[in-house]
């Protein structure tokens, strides 16, 4: 598991990442994935957070949510950035939520398991993201409408899956940040 | 016995360490500072295993892969002829090993994204294993190029707006040209109105009602 080698929330040795508008809507709908794959999401990331040492950066679910609300794609959304130490917090939780999954989301992606089993599994998500997307976010963006206007079988749902499962563990913090401190094409 | 095991376990993918610590280096008993052998079994393909430099190039390959596929980026990673290579294959992964042994065929190993994703994960556990005190290849993970991601947008995409702009200045240039010019007429001065260029200025030594 990732606790064991969590930093401090002060850790000095934090990387400067701060998130374009992009990037946070991408962390946000990976949060969001995370609770279409756990029902108790929500209290799940609460006790990453104490977990991780971060009680300081989000003391409850109000600030954690206050945070999350950066996204612009979100109903009720917030202006300005997130800072460093909470963009870095947030990925953290992300990969301590992903490892935790990792067993689902390895049976959702693995070619291996029964078809028809594979294709009621994502069905199940799809629809429990879209559900959750529908209660959160703005439907008057182009990109949500999109979203929900998609296939199920849409392969952004499964990039969401497969970003969670190879960010998963001590390893992908790095790659994650990396990844989503890419540039907009 | 001073030789030490280790082992990564996930799903469909264990990697097995086994070494010696290297008590020059001060290393404790449980330390691995010598590694001896490694093997990796992949399930549903045959057991792999090399000195640390094969160990090394496959971390050197999967580990930029995974970063490659977290942007979305489809690419492979490693020359044609390299011991280790990771070539996308549809939906798939395909690890290509090339022996430096002339007799020994070349092995591919096709991945699924869970395979690859157990993969990496062992990948992980064993650079993170505070107990191996081996000093891995440095794997730095940075921002990708703009121009990497802008393959990941499908080519018809990206070329809609550039043509859709080409065609839109031909069309205004051809539609400018077929205008007709207005004909230029010269200036004809009239015989009966002369015009007198020069203002008229009174004479300021002249009082105002004389004006």
């Amino acid at each position: 598991m990732t606790d064991a080698n969590a930093p401090s929330a002060l850790d000095p040795t934090f990387p400067e990442a701060v998130l374009g508008r992009r990037a946070l809507e991408r962390l946000d709908l990976l949060l969001l994935t995370v609770e279409s794959l756990d029902l108790n999401g929500g209290e799940a990331m609460l006790w990453a957070t104490r977990q991780l040492g971060f009680e300081t950066i989000f003391p409850n679910r109000v600030e954690l949510w206050k945070r999350r609300c950066h996204n612009p794609l979100r109903r009720s959304t917030r202006r300005g950035q997130l800072s460093a130490v909470e963009t870095e917090a947030l990925i953290r939780i992300l990969c301590v939520m992903a490892d935790r999954l990792y067993p689902m989301l390895h049976q959702l992606l693995s070619s291996r398991e029964p078809e028809e089993l594979t294709r009621q599994r994502w069905a199940l998500v799809n629809q429990r993201l879209r559900d959750l997307i529908e209660e959160r976010m703005n439907l008057r963006r182009g990109a949500i409408q999109r979203f929900l206007g998609s296939e199920p079988q849409d392969p952004m749902l499964r990039q969401l899956v497969l970003t969670l499962a190879l960010a998963a563990g001590p390893g992908g913090v790095d790659r994650l940040r990396a990844s989503l401190l890419d540039p907009t094409p | 016995m001073l030789k030490q095991s280790y082992r990564y376990d996930q799903t469909t993918a264990r990697l097995e360490v086994e070494g010696l610590p290297d008590f020059s280096a001060g290393h404790a008993d449980q330390a691995i500072g010598i590694l001896s052998a490694w093997r990796l079994k992949i399930v549903g393909a045959s057991e792999l295993e090399g000195k640390r430099e094969h160990l090394e190039a496959l971390m050197r390959v999967v580990i930029p892969y995974v970063r490659l596929r977290l942007s979305g980026v489809v690419r492979s990673i490693g020359e044609l002829n390299d011991p280790v290579r990771m070539v996308p294959d549809g939906l798939q992964h395909r690890l290509d090993l090339t022996s430096g042994q002339s007799e020994v065929p070349p092995l591919s190993i096709q991945l699924d994204d869970a395979q690859l994703a157990d993969l990496v994960r062992c990948l992980d556990a064993l650079r993170g294993d505070a107990r191996v005190c081996l000093s891995w290849p440095a794997i730095q993970h940075e921002p990708l190029p703009r121009r990497d991601l802008v393959e990941r947008i499908p080519l018809m995409q990206r070329l809609t707006a550039p043509l859709l702009g080409g065609a839109t200045v031909i069309v205004l240039a051809v539609l400018g040209l077929l205008l007709p010019l207005p004909e230029v007429q010269a200036p004809r001065p009239e015989n009966g109105a002369e015009v007198n260029p020069e203002t008229p200025i009174s004479d300021p030594a002249q009082g105002d009602g004389e004006r």
